[in-house]
């Protein structure tokens, strides 16, 4: 009982300090990460690496409500930092006690780096999930051929106690064969075993799921889509107006990281987008006549090209999410193509999925007519002839 | 973390690379490398063993399998900095103007991730060599680097050189003369303005390739002044033309788009067209009325008008009827002539004096601009270079050596000039003489403005960074004169000056000015009398020159788009001949006969005009041509204009017009010819009426077939196995084309070949009739024999057929564009093994090249033979090396239509990307599909409203009326093939 008391009151402990710390990620990273890090290194501002232990709270406190005026008091040690970071002051942020004491708990407990582990797998990254069919079914072959060999041995082995006659494994192996209806199914079992097994080669011929060719730069959109919680169309523009999704452009990671000079990771990933721009993060300016160069990315989704296919008419007319598609992007530490990307895997879903006609002027005239038509049942896409071959073929 | 990874398609690739890559760039692996392989050079005069069999066997297996493996790896780039109007896959519209000395027009401009694609209609209408110009933007046989000598020379040592070569000139007092076509652009008129102040003694003279000398210097006698007169066509009530294809390209652009609108049989009334001309043009094919008569007539012929409209009782026998219509419509006609001579055209300003039609159909107070040379100029500046008297030349994209029939002399003066400087798009055949040659911009890469016709104003905008290493005529001049802003800047303050809202004007593409205008006034010019001949009819047979739509003045013949359109009337493509009718042809011995594939092949005769013989000239049998006449196209028999312009055909420039000695010699010439036979044979593929009987019954001409039932006669749609598609719940796409305005112009023709990425396919394959385009424009010409007259003069069925097969002398001509019809109980799908044909509810025929494997039964199947093999892939094998097959061609393809690859039908797909396109947008905008918003490429493209598209279904777009006008019929009805395409009747004015 005391065992079960005491793993309880600690997992409690543990829950509160994790939630503190949450809470503490949450403000640092929506209020303070665009200027400091949590390490040594400096950004706009001083690396935060143990300022709790540097300063008191009090100190701290009355710093991050109000620096200027703390400054203005004519605090020594407030006019020291002022100084050094180019008389630039911190904005006002105004706390509840328990948001600073999350806080600074976050900053004396910082999240230990995690260690990216190394892929280690050239070419296609394939995810296995289980074995396919024709694997079992070769796997209980060989496991039925060992049995009976056992089986044979044994039963050899005993009448070879009992001093009866006995035949060798091999013999006896083939004397099931010569048998015409054993010949006849093992054939047969063969041949199914074998067009089985060529239908699922030539099915998987160009189909690239999983996908996951090394990028250029290590980009995560698990740190920028999942936890910073960037919304896709800040990156991926056009998805809404466009056939393309479009693939942002060197000047739009510049937005953010003309301050963020420095990620989980380091500055080596970001770096490359400095060097395709020409940016000089220490001086934080462009470098002048600078020869850009673009960042050449491997496309994942490759559509051939005699399939057209267009985002805005599924993210804006029909009203799909990214990761309906894309799967669960937003925890991908590298991207790998989810979804098939074949052309049942299309239909699939225009069989299945009912348009949004409500409240669209345009279908108002052929929803009238297709409401009698299709009287009491679901108007799916391929209903309004989104099966056709030439809708996605010219 | 993994180094970046590479992918081989196998050993083979691993360790052989330069072979494999040999391989892949190869379409036939069979012709690849065998001989690579084996290294044995004596493979062929050996015996092949079984072992070397197994090696060829085992190699070419591998090969093929290594062909067919896919590269996995493809890059996704980004820009660096996006510029903010551009959104991939979004296209952005541009509007400037198109000018290149002989065209002229106000477009706009289709531009995809900064390339243009396509070319709209925005003011003016738009014929087949505006449509195709955007190709001759990436001809990479333009001149890319400015060079001196045949050296590639700095733009700073090219420009310190001339600029103190034309000091030293100018300081001499010596003649500098800078030498354009007609200068449309106001700015560049005070740039060359600005240029003689800085230097002495510069003159500027303008060159046309297709001179309007005599009209100008006519109006210049008549009513003192020098332009010329808008047409208003359009309130035309009897039309008579001597000649001039205005519909082809003589006068404005607009005179196409403003004569059908003078012709709409909807308005039960139509402009009465007499065309007398020798050659037959576009025009002459759309007249009510033909005339064939010699050149050497038609002076006489006016004078002879002339006279009859001022008071003369007779008139010749032939234009009795127009003569008294002419004067019956007094201040509703137009009468226009083509002629070079400038006292014919004195005698036609005067009997459109008589007749009243100054300022109402022949505006003089609101002119054109559009060509303004004068022949005297040039021909003094010729012998001033032959004296010696230049000492500096300026070109800008003109080509006298190859336009002039005096070029010889101008090649010989020019050997006399100091300094020659050549602004052009092309080291052509004049530029190529010229010491210092700087590459121009292409319109579709510069600035600019026009001033085409008084009043109104257009602006040329950059759509692309400039391809190569040029640089406009008017920054050189620029340059040149020391200034530094550069003209985008000088264009906009010259403007801005003017008070223009610079940004709404660039951004309509055109502006119009108030400006204040005085109708000139007629005056007799003296000794006019002396003017009037007899019609004097030459004994001999004539020759004159023509021009064809497709080539124009053959400014852009290296375009491959224009080489293989076929011409309307002759429908060959490649090629320039001499036309002439089969009654000179048999007199000469000269013939045109199908050889066993059935392409065309004619005699060769030597040609002798004006003291300039060509030899080997073929001859084309053209019904139309007057007796005893016979005419070549312009345009042709360049030697520098690249590699798909040169050496085709003779230049026809040389020849002007004359006495024509013509021998037949032996040898004949192989023609490409998209269409090989004449006449309807007594079919109504086209229907027509006349313009009386379509008022008394609109549905005359237009009669349905009927088959006998047992329910009685019932019309085919009536008799059929087939259930019906359902096309009444969402759109259904239709077209409609009218035959009665649609004038051959062919525009639409190109137009589908830049939407479509439709492939050129050369001379050779054209004669195979492997022709690739989706939209055909067929000609049938009338024949002397009809059904009705074997009938009544009871002849045999086998001697009507064999004579319906040649056409009139003077045959009434239609024109009737072809494209998938888009049958909704289609032939072809029922055929196709493979459903790679299927129906759309839309009414459309879909076409799914991926899943086509070649049986061509649909083709086979078609009644209308608009299916198109791919017999190559036409895009990477070196043998057709065009637009496709060439890094800069390819800029032009459009990225939402796939390049179609070997061994697939292809055909019109009522251009289904824009549908689908126009069908997005108004999903988005929560908007039903708008009748003006949805087009084809070719309805689009076509400039007298002959083509509509829309949605049948739809009660606001105007398709859904045209589908129940009496006119309308389906081609071939009596198929009851159902088709989305359907056409309305032509009607003629007969009356």
């Amino acid at each position: 009982m005391i065992f079960v008391r005491y793993f309880i009151l600690l997992s409690l402990f543990v829950s509160l300090n994790i939630l503190s710390a949450q809470t503490g990620e949450e403000i640092f990273k929506r209020d303070c990460a665009s200027c400091h890090m949590i390490t040594d290194a400096k950004l706009i501002g001083p690396g935060l690496k143990g300022v709790t232990e540097k300063y008191e709270r009090e100190w701290l406190v009355k710093w991050i409500t109000n620096s200027s005026e703390f400054i203005a008091s004519g605090d020594e040690r407030a006019i020291a930092i002022w100084e050094e970071y180019n008389k630039i002051a911190m904005p006002a942020f105004y706390y509840s006690d328990d948001e600073f004491e999350a806080l600074f708990s976050y900053l004396e407990n910082p999240p230990v780096e995690e260690v990216v582990a190394d892929a280690d797998v050239d070419g296609v990254v394939v995810a296995e999930d289980g074995m396919d069919a024709s694997t079992q079914l070769m796997l209980a072959a060989l496991a039925l051929l060992i049995i009976s060999w056992v089986l044979i041995s044994v039963k050899n082995s005993l009448k070879e106690s009992l001093n009866e006659e006995t035949v060798s494994v091999q013999q006896s192996i083939l004397s099931f064969f010569k048998k015409p209806i054993n010949k006849l199914f093992s054939v047969l079992f063969v041949a199914i075993i074998g067009i089985k097994l060529f239908y699922d080669v030539t099915m998987g011929i160009a189909v690239t799921t999983n996908y996951q060719p090394k990028q250029p730069i290590a980009f995560s959109h698990k740190l920028h889509a999942g936890m910073q919680g960037v919304d896709c169309n800040y990156c991926h523009s056009s998805a809404r107006t466009s056939k393309h999704s479009g693939i942002p452009s060197a000047n739009v990671c510049m937005n953010c990281h003309n301050a963020v000079a420095e990620g989980p990771s380091g500055t080596e990933e970001i770096q490359k987008i400095y060097d395709a721009v020409g940016w000089d993060p220490d001086k934080r300016q462009y470098i002048e006549g600078y020869r850009q160069k673009p960042i050449e990315w491997i496309r994942i989704h490759n559509l051939p090209d005699h399939a057209y296919f267009n985002h805005s008419q599924h993210v804006s007319v029909a009203g799909l999410e990214c990761q309906d598609c894309h799967g669960p992007i937003q925890e991908m530490e590298e991207v790998y193509q989810y979804s098939e990307l074949t052309m049942g895997w299309c239909i699939d879903c225009h069989r299945e999925s009912a348009v949004m006609m409500a409240d669209n002027e345009y279908y108002d005239e052929m929803h009238k007519k297709l409401k009698v038509k299709y009287a009491g049942e679901k108007i799916t896409v391929d209903k309004i002839g989104g099966l056709e071959c030439g809708k996605c073929h010219y | 973390m993994t180094k970046i990874k590479t992918y081989w398609k196998g050993l083979a690739e691993f360790n052989q690379k330069p072979l494999v890559e040999k391989l892949k760039q190869n379409e036939f692996v069979e012709e690849i490398a065998v001989d690579d392989f084996l290294s044995d050079k004596n493979i062929p005069s050996t015996s092949t063993t079984r072992r070397d069999f197994l090696k060829f066997l085992g190699f070419s297996t591998a090969a093929a399998t290594l062909a067919s493996c896919e590269a996995p790896i493809v890059k996704s780039i980004p820009y660096v900095n996006k510029p903010e109007e551009i959104v991939p896959g979004i296209a952005n519209y541009y509007a400037t103007t198109m000018y290149d000395g002989h065209d002229y027009a106000s477009i706009l401009v289709k531009t995809r991730e900064g390339r243009p694609i396509k070319i709209e209609s925005n003011k003016t209408c738009t014929n087949a060599r505006v449509q195709a110009s955007v190709l001759s933007l990436y001809d990479s046989g333009r001149l890319k680097e400015p060079i001196k000598n045949n050296n590639i020379i700095s733009y700073s040592s090219l420009d310190s050189e001339i600029k103190s070569q034309l000091s030293r000139i100018s300081e001499k007092n010596g003649n500098i003369v800078i030498l354009t076509p007609s200068l449309i652009s106001p700015s560049t008129r005070k740039l060359i303005n600005q240029f003689s102040s800085k230097y002495n003694n510069v003159k500027h003279i303008q060159l046309d390739s297709v001179s309007s000398h005599s009209i100008l210097e006519a109006n210049k006698l008549s009513f003192d002044t020098r332009v010329l007169p808008m047409y208003r066509f359009d309130k035309a009530k009897v039309i008579a033309s001597f000649g001039a294809d205005f519909i082809g390209g003589w006068g404005h652009p607009n005179n196409e788009g403003d004569y059908i609108k003078g012709r709409n049989p909807k308005n039960k009334i139509m402009s009465k067209h007499y065309q007398i001309e020798s050659t037959l043009t576009l025009t002459g094919s759309n007249a009510c009325e033909r005339l064939q008569i010699k050149p050497s007539e038609q002076k006489g012929l006016l004078s002879n008008l002339y006279e009859y409209i001022v008071g003369k009782s007779e008139v010749d026998k032939r234009i009795e009827k127009l003569a008294k219509n002419l004067k019956n419509n007094k201040g509703n006609s137009i009468v226009v002539c083509n002629s070079n001579d400038i006292e014919t055209q004195v005698i036609v300003n005067a009997i459109n004096f008589e007749l009243e039609n100054f300022e109402k159909t022949i505006i003089l107070s609101k002119p054109s601009y559009l060509k303004q040379a004068s022949d005297d100029e040039v021909n003094s500046l010729i012998s001033d270079m032959n004296n010696g008297k230049i000492d500096a030349l300026i070109t800008h994209n003109v080509n006298p050596s190859y336009t002039l029939q005096n070029g010889s002399e101008y090649d010989k003066g020019l050997k006399k000039v100091g300094l020659k400087v050549a602004t052009s798009l092309y080291k052509d055949e004049s530029a190529s003489q010229m010491t210092y040659c700087v590459p121009d911009n292409h319109f579709l890469e510069s600035w600019g403005d026009a001033h085409p016709t008084f009043g109104e104003y257009s602006l040329m905008q950059p759509t692309i960074k400039q391809l190569f290493n040029g640089r406009q005529f008017q920054d050189s001049l620029m340059v040149w004169m020391g200034l530094s802003d550069g003209y985008q800047k000088f264009l906009q303050v010259f403007y801005n000056n003017w008070g223009i809202n610079w940004d709404k004007a660039l951004h309509d593409g055109y502006f119009n000015i108030n400006e204040d205008f005085v109708s000139p006034n007629y005056k007799y010019v003296d000794g006019f009398n002396g003017f009037l001949t007899k019609i004097n009819k030459a004994n001999y047979i004539e020759f004159e020159m023509a021009e064809k739509i497709s080539m124009g003045d053959g400014s852009q013949s290296n375009n491959p788009w224009l080489q293989e359109l076929p011409d309307p009337l002759s429908r060959a493509s490649w090629d320039n001949y001499l036309t002439m009718s089969a009654a000179t042809a048999r007199k000469l011995g000269v013939k045109n006969w199908n050889v066993s594939n059935g392409a065309l092949n004619g005699s060769v005769v030597s040609l002798t005009v004006n003291g300039l013989t060509y030899t080997n000239v073929p001859v084309m049998i053209q019904p139309g041509q007057a007796l005893d006449t016979v005419s070549m196209a312009i345009g042709y028999g360049r030697t520098a204009a690249g590699k798909c312009g040169n050496n085709i055909g003779f230049n026809a420039f040389k020849l002007g017009y004359g006495k024509a000695d013509i021998k037949l010699i032996d040898g004949e010439h192989e023609f490409a010819a998209t269409q090989l036979h004449h006449t309807m044979m007594g079919r109504d593929i086209v229907k027509e009426t006349t313009l009386a009987d379509y008022i008394l019954d609109p549905s005359s001409g237009n009669k349905k077939a009927k088959y006998l039932t047992y329910k009685g006669k019932q019309p085919a749609e009536e008799v059929t196995l087939w259930d019906d598609h359902d096309h009444k719940t969402g759109h259904f796409w239709n077209q409609s084309i009218d035959l009665s305005l649609c004038t051959g112009c062919a525009a639409c023709v190109i137009a589908c070949h830049a939407e479509n990425n439709v492939p050129v396919v050369g001379k050779e394959e054209i004669r195979k009739s492997r022709d690739m385009h989706w939209l055909r424009i067929d000609r049938y010409f009338s024949s002397e024999m009809t059904k009705q007259k074997a009938a009544d003069e009871n002849i045999s069925s086998i001697e009507m057929y064999a004579e319906m097969e040649d056409p009139s002398a003077n045959p009434e001509v239609v024109f009737q564009p072809v494209m998938c019809q888009h049958c909704n109980k289609a032939p072809c799908e029922n055929v196709c093994p493979v459903a790679a044909t299927t129906h759309s509810r839309e009414g459309l025929n879909h076409m799914t090249y991926n899943r086509c494997i070649g049986t061509r039964y649909c083709a086979n199947n078609c009644p209308y033979k608009v299916r198109r093999f791919n017999w190559f892939k036409y895009n990477e094998n070196d043998k057709f090396d065009f637009n496709m097959n060439d890094d800069y061609g390819k800029m032009v393809l459009n990225p939402d239509v796939v390049v179609r690859s070997r061994g697939v039908i292809e055909k019109c797909s009522m251009c289904i990307q824009m549908i689908q396109a126009i069908k997005l947008k108004a999903k988005m905008t929560g908007k039903p599909v708008a009748d003006e918003d949805v087009q084809t490429a070719c309805s689009s493209a076509c400039s007298t409203g002959a083509m509509v598209f829309g949605d049948a279904n739809n009660e606001t777009h105007s398709i859904y009326e045209l589908k129940k006008d009496e006119r309308m019929y389906s081609l071939l009805d009596h198929l009851n093939t159902a088709p989305s395409v359907f056409y309305q009747t032509k009607i003629r004015n007969k009356s």
